[in-house]
């Protein structure tokens, strides 16, 4: 309120605030580099981009920091890339999120209007029901769709979660309500107390619960089965023909100069190698997966044609 | 017990001391700032915690959320605005008591409400928190539902003059809250191509419109200086033993109604604060001073946000779900050090959920030395001669909204919030009905909608479970038991039963 707590904060702030080290000058063109998320401090995205900035600046020879840009359901921080000069200074965090959230609102810059890199990490997403519930397995749970009504719960109404269970819904033919949430947080507790028959998410977010006991993994909504959780079956060996992809990568304004991509494209195999890294993201079970620019852009399309029938098809969108 | 024995030694610590003190100073002005919510403040303090050690980093987040909670009322009493949502109830009583020249005192109550509610809340937190997490797990989506129509009721009270007016505005609150996705398919509504308002209008937006901007425009209007309010003198009065006393009513209701919503994710201060200060009024033996002045009507609302300021740290430490924004960034500030709230997390590291219980104790009194320091600085501010103070005040309101996402279509919309406001002012519209409107709407909504997927469309969820029932009952025995009385009062003629906003 009045200056001298204003100036006082201030200070404090300032004495907390980190410093940040310049490295050893390589041959990258820029000095900084700023990684653009959408996600807010503390969320998936961030911290995914935080632990990678620690391990990145050496690697490229250059600062690298994070910004949090918020609003527009992620399309402020897309625009804010794609208005960037393409000279390997600003990058953007790129998740599932900025493909639906262009083809739901045709915001004036979308994916499209960026060029995917780089990606980094695939994170797997579970399938999971309360411990002290009924089902023992997924097919426990088909079982009661197919019998009667299932009540499946997704975070989020436009997300990769969400359509992972709508196409589990259509390939087995059982009747299942879909209810989306507010969140992950919101969702877990209509999984515990019974409401919902399963929920999906993240391995990362359920860690707390699962290591207490309180939920049970049914399946894993992924194409092999995720390292360290090799008793898990994967959805489709339960017969049912579904895996999803939540990428984790880096997209760059486009008409980057070549010997950036070469840098990006050298920098993140090696990242991805380091063992203090690894010592990180494995306990996360973030499953390493690089793609190089040419591959990334081929699978970025590919995941948007995809979504963009889901979306068709639920009659989202026309 | 144990819990308080191990808690005790973490309080000589000085680096938890130190980020208490810090982070209640920032959560003050963050909260005492209009525009800035809890959740900014808290996540603009986020990345400098990354550096400090676990404990310290928690710590200082959480009492950056006590002092914002708190920091709310001083704006409210002051200049007649919320600097957060759940402030919105002290603005009627805290600032027509400034008006008579009482700001001190009620500046003293809401400190003294404040520090009370959080002090309750701590115990809660230490003591009850299995008991209070199994509740937070009875609740479903159409409790949800229920709860938000009972938060509803309280238009009752709110409107004011006119039943109708009142209606229509929180009609009008209800309405802005469907902009922005559809929260069960995920489409857009009423965003006209923007993207800016895919994440649908921050009520703090529309209230700073509301309440400041048609407040100044107001002002403008008058021909002479503070012609229509009496100078406070720069102190904070505390309320001697009789006042005290009288307050205790309003705090234990709002205590408890506190700890009930603060334990409930998604509910939250704002409901909390509309619910105690619509109880206290009802159970009060001076009914007519509330609206007038009532040193209850701040006490209330002041005591339950800040109650929720600890409870709401319930469902986090016990299931790490964050029940609002601001316990989010909270989340996160244990999950960037590495730490994950849970089941586990009592037993793994107890010594951070014990520095933080410690941490709280010390940010609630760093919360009233700090706040007897910086008030009388704001009462001085604010007897400034009008034309100055408006114009501070118009470029704090600006900077601050401006800063939430750094874009000039929060702006825009503030300016034609503080447009709406100054018509619905001319035409004696109350503001209260379209905050809370507002606040409850997306949380009416989604929760009947995913409520209606979940049965099929089958209606009878409703009343499916006992306290869906218990809540709806409840909504309608206020409503009804409103209604009639102002048929009686309109049969008797008399109209004394008014809350003017």
């Amino acid at each position: 309120m009045t200056r001298r707590t204003l100036v006082a904060a201030g200070l404090t702030l300032a004495a907390l605030c980190p410093f940040v080290t310049v490295a050893g000058a390589q041959d990258y063109p820029v000095k900084t580099i700023t990684l653009v998320t959408h996600s807010s401090p503390g969320a998936g995205g961030d911290i995914f981009l935080r632990d990678l900035s620690r391990f990145l600046g050496p690697a490229l020879g250059a600062n690298v920091v994070v910004e949090n840009i918020s609003g527009g359901s992620g399309a402020t921080a897309v625009a804010r890339v794609a208005n960037s000069r393409p000279d390997g200074s600003v990058f953007y965090g790129t998740t599932p999120t900025f493909i639906y959230t262009t083809l739901l609102s045709e915001p004036e810059f979308g994916y499209d209007s960026l060029d995917p890199l780089v990606n980094v990490f695939f994170d797997p997403e579970v399938l999971y029901t309360a411990a002290t519930g009924p089902f023992q397995s997924l097919e426990d749970v088909m079982t009661k769709a197919r019998e009667g009504r299932g009540q499946w719960g997704a975070a989020n109404p436009a997300s990769l979660e969400r359509q992972s269970l709508e196409m589990l819904k259509s390939v087995s033919g059982v009747n299942a309500a879909v209810v989306s949430h507010d969140g992950g947080g919101d969702m877990m507790i209509n999984v515990l107390n019974g409401t919902l028959d399963m929920g999906v998410g993240e391995i990362q977010e359920l860690k707390g619960q699962l290591e207490a006991g309180e939920i049970r993994l049914l399946a894993a909504l992924t194409a092999d089965r995720i390292p360290g959780y090799d008793d898990l079956p994967t959805v489709r060996e339960a017969g049912y023909d579904v895996a999803v992809r939540k990428f984790r990568g880096i997209a760059a304004p486009k008409g980057l100069p070549p010997e950036v991509v070469a840098a990006w494209e050298a920098a993140i195999p090696r990242v991805l190698e380091d063992p203090e890294f690894k010592a990180i993201y494995e306990p996360d079970s973030l499953q390493p997966a690089f793609l190089d620019d040419e591959e990334y852009s081929q699978f970025i399309d590919g995941f948007a044609a995809d979504t963009r029938s889901f979306l068709i098809e639920t009659g989202v969108i026309q | 017990m144990d819990t308080l024995l191990a808690t005790i030694p973490y309080l000589g610590d000085w680096s938890l001391i130190l980020a208490a003190i810090a982070g209640t100073a920032w959560g003050i002005m963050g909260g005492a700032l209009p525009g800035i919510s809890p959740s900014i403040t808290m996540a603009l303090l986020l990345p400098f915690t990354y550096v400090m050690d676990p404990s310290s980093a928690i710590v200082m987040l959480a009492s950056t959320y006590v002092g914002a909670e708190y920091g709310g009322s001083v704006p409210a009493i002051l200049i007649n605005t919320p600097g957060t949502n759940s402030a919105a109830a002290t603005v009627v009583d805290g600032y027509a008591m400034n008006k008579q020249g009482k700001a001190g005192l009620a500046l003293g109550i809401s400190l003294y409400s404040g520090f009370i509610g959080s002090m309750v809340g701590l115990v809660l937190l230490m003591a009850l928190s299995g008991p209070l997490a199994k509740v937070a797990l009875s609740f479903t989506p159409p409790a949800y539902f229920a709860l938000g129509v009972l938060g509803l009721s309280v238009i009752a009270t709110l409107a004011g003059d006119s039943m109708a007016k009142g209606l229509i505005a929180a009609l009008f609150g209800l309405m802005i809250a469907t902009v922005g996705t559809d929260p069960v398919s995920g489409a857009n509504r009423f965003t006209f191509g923007n993207s800016d308002l895919l994440n649908g209008i921050e009520p703090v937006l529309v209230m700073v419109g509301l309440f400041a901007l048609s407040e100044l425009l107001a002002q403008a209007a008058l021909t002479r200086d503070d012609q229509d309010r009496a100078r406070s003198r720069p102190r904070i009065e505390f309320p001697d033993r009789k006042l005290a006393r009288r307050l205790v009513k309003p705090q234990a209701i709002g205590s408890a109604v506190g700890a009930f919503e603060g334990v409930m994710p998604g509910a939250g201060g704002t409901i909390a604060s509309f619910m105690a200060y619509n109880e206290a009024r009802r159970w009060s033996a001076h009914k007519d001073e509330f609206g007038h002045g009532s040193p209850e009507g701040i006490a209330a609302p002041e005591t339950a946000n800040n109650t929720v300021a600890e409870t709401a740290i319930v469902p986090l430490l016990s299931f790490g779900i964050p029940g609002s924004n601001s316990t989010a960034i909270l989340l996160g500030g244990f999950l960037i050090h590495g730490l994950q709230p849970g089941p586990m997390l009592f037993q793994r590291s107890a010594d951070v959920v014990h520095s933080l219980y410690a941490g709280l104790f010390i940010s609630i009194i760093a919360m009233v030395i700090l706040g007897i320091l910086i008030l009388p600085v704001c009462v001085w501010m604010v007897n400034r001669p009008r034309a100055y103070l408006n114009a501070f005040i118009l470029a704090l309101v600006m900077s601050g909204v401006y800063t939430i996402h750094e874009g000039l279509t929060d702006v825009g919309m503030l300016l034609i919030a503080g447009a709406a406001g100054f018509l619905m002012r001319v035409l004696r519209f109350p503001f209260l009905p379209t905050v809370l409107g507002l606040v409850l709407g997306y949380l009416i909504e989604s929760n009947f909608r995913r409520a209606l997927v979940l049965s099929g469309d089958d209606y009878s969820i409703f009343v499916g479970d006992w306290i869906s029932i218990v809540l709806l009952g409840l909504a309608a025995l206020f409503i009804l038991g409103s209604f009639a009385a102002r048929t009686l009062n309109f049969i008797r003629g008399r109209r004394s039963d008014r809350v003017p906003v």
